[in-house]
């Protein structure tokens, strides 16, 4: 038995028809021992790539391919990353599995890597996108958190707006608890933006853009 | 391991300029007046700024709405009604209306920054969690304090929770909170227990859960993170502090009427005035669901309150037409 439900997969199959333009690399960085999300991470992944022509599904090993994993950043397991055809990485980083609501939030940013642009207001894009040092965006969630999708696709909108300098990443709070508990996590969603600025709870897209552009003051200060 | 996986974010919608129907708030209420004004080939938008499905997505079982004799999850049930509003061709927009002007006609308003104009609006915006106000709370807020068990039930394994309030929810979302906590002190001001017997009884046979009723909390206590609970006896006027990692919070609801209360004729509590078709003092607006006065707040009747208010909503946009 397959992961996805028949319907679901139907689905997934009309929007991802109606939706997707330009091909989709989807990167998974995994390893064999010691993680214990990375197979069931994997097999989704795969249902997933199969429905639609438009996506593919590169599996890479943390250790082996460790150049690769250093070039994208990544330093824990499972991680997905989302390219388009010319390999442009728009910064979008889901690290643990991507199921329950989290599972919604992939697919909105598949569809979007795959126009170069998410629905985010213009006027925000462009304070987003006049961005001129790096930004780290953080967001924990919990799987069963109807709430969390909404603030990890702020973030991601925000870094698909300017992915040179602007990467933000999921966080599944229990497949990480060390980061949690770093972070001081015990209510979700919550974002860390720069290490300095954070938050709770999911908060319009504006409101988001205002706490990337306060992070970034606070640091320049 | 168990996984689910999620499929029904609505995704990019490319908004129309103009819409027979726009349904503020996608809980039970909105997505059933959408499935029964996309049937009467309204063109309906649902517009949602939180998670479709609305409260009914924070708990993790339902067993008192019909059709599913051995209950349903409550992110199952949301997502179900979604899809078939979806299915009859509904359109959900997620964020949240601004510039809304319910008196002009058309009505007008603002959705992520495009101007979209209405013939007619059911508010269905529902009730967010009622906050207990007392000091700790706000400083305290994701550090502990909780007011979804689905979201951060987690963070509390191995660890001993309060949990304020022992009405249905208080009751139902500590059974569910048991799973991961050790043990539960459901806190209650009033010297009764308000939930229904069925839920007490399954409360008390875990073994791990008691009440203190007849209790206020005074305040939640920690520095950056929670460490306990103070409370006062009602009776003896004793105080003492509970230690725990969590603080849970059902209290009650209050209504999400906020942006419409210079408006909107409004209860004392906030609730909107309505009459039995569910109209509100402004022509071509409507209210249904938990965010009316006097509603029964329940899924089923939620539902119920949905379908009144499309009906009616198509009896007059057809009188119009
Ligand atoms: C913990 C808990 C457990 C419960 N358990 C049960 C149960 O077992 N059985 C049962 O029958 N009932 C239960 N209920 C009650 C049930 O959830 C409600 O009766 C029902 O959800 C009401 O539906 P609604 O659509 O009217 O409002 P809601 O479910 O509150 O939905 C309103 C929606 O409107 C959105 N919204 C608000 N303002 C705006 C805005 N300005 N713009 C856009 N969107 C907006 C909100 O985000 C929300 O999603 C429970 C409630 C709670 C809190």
């Amino acid at each position: 038995m397959g992961m996805l439900k028949e319907e679901d997969k139907q689905y997934i199959r009309e929007q991802f028809e109606g939706k997707l333009v330009g091909q989709v690399k989807i990167l998974l960085f995994t390893q064999k021992l010691e993680c214990e999300y990375c197979q069931p991470t994997e097999e989704i992944l795969k249902e997933l790539s199969e429905l639609s022509e438009l996506l593919t599904l590169d599996v890479h090993n943390l250790q082996i391919d460790s150049e690769d994993a250093k070039q994208y950043n990544i330093d824990k397991v499972p991680a997905i990353i989302l390219l388009d055809e010319k390999d442009k990485d728009y910064g979008i980083r889901f690290f643990g599995i991507p199921s329950g609501y989290e599972f919604s939030s992939l697919l909105a940013d598949i569809i979007d890597v795959s126009n170069g642009a998410s629905d985010l207001a213009q006027e925000l894009v462009a304070k987003i996108a006049g961005i001129q040092e790096p930004v780290d965006i953080k967001v924990f969630v919990t799987p069963t958190c109807p709430y969390c999708p909404g603030a990890v696709r702020a973030a991601h909108k925000i870094a698909i707006a300017n992915p040179g300098m602007i990467k933000a990443q999921m966080i599944e709070s229990t497949e990480f608890p060390h980061l949690a508990n770093k972070y001081a996590v015990y209510g979700v969603p919550k974002t860390v933006i720069n290490e300095r600025v954070q938050f709770e709870g999911a908060m319009p897209d504006q409101a988001v853009v205002e706490q990337v552009l306060a992070a970034i003051q606070v640091t320049d200060s | 391991m168990e996984f689910s996986f999620s499929v029904s974010a609505p995704t990019k919608v490319d908004l129309a300029e103009t819409y027979d129907l726009v349904i503020i708030g996608g809980g039970p209420t909105g997505l059933t007046a959408a499935i029964y004004a996309s049937r009467a080939k309204l063109k309906t938008l649902v517009v949602e700024k939180g998670a479709p499905g609305g409260l009914v997505t924070t708990t993790e079982w339902i067993e008192n709405y019909p059709g599913f004799p051995e209950g349903v999850a409550g992110p199952e049930l949301g997502r179900a009604m979604q899809e078939q509003a979806q299915r009859f061709g509904t359109e959900i927009f997620k964020g949240q209306p601004e510039n809304i002007n319910l008196t002009s006609n058309p009505k007008e308003m603002t959705l992520g920054g495009k101007k979209v104009t209405v013939r007619a609006v059911i508010i269905a915006t529902g009730t967010k969690p009622r906050k207990l106000n007392i000091p700790g709370e706000a400083e305290l807020s994701g550090r502990g304090v909780s007011y979804c068990a689905t979201c951060d039930g987690p963070f509390f394994a191995g660890k001993e929770l309060v949990a304020v309030g022992a009405g249905n929810s208080g009751v139902q979302e500590s059974i569910f909170l048991l799973k991961y906590a050790t043990r539960i002190t459901i806190v209650e001001y009033l010297p009764t227990i308000q939930a229904e017997k069925i839920l007490v009884e399954r409360f008390n046979s875990t073994g791990k859960g008691s009440f203190l009723l007849n209790h206020e909390v005074l305040s939640i206590e920690g520095s950056d993170k929670v460490t306990g609970v103070k409370v006062r006896d009602r009776v003896s006027g004793a105080e003492t502090l509970i230690p725990c990692a969590g603080v849970f919070v059902w209290i009650g609801l209050v209504p999400q009427t906020d942006e419409f209360k210079d408006i909107l004729k409004l209860d004392k509590w906030g609730y909107v005035e309505v009459d039995s078709e569910l109209r509100t003092n402004i022509e071509g607006v409507w209210a249904a669901g938990d965010v009316i006065s006097g509603a029964t707040r329940q899924i089923a009747a939620a539902v119920g309150s949905g379908v009144t208010a499309a009906m009616s909503v198509e009896h007059k946009l057809s009188q119009q037409s």
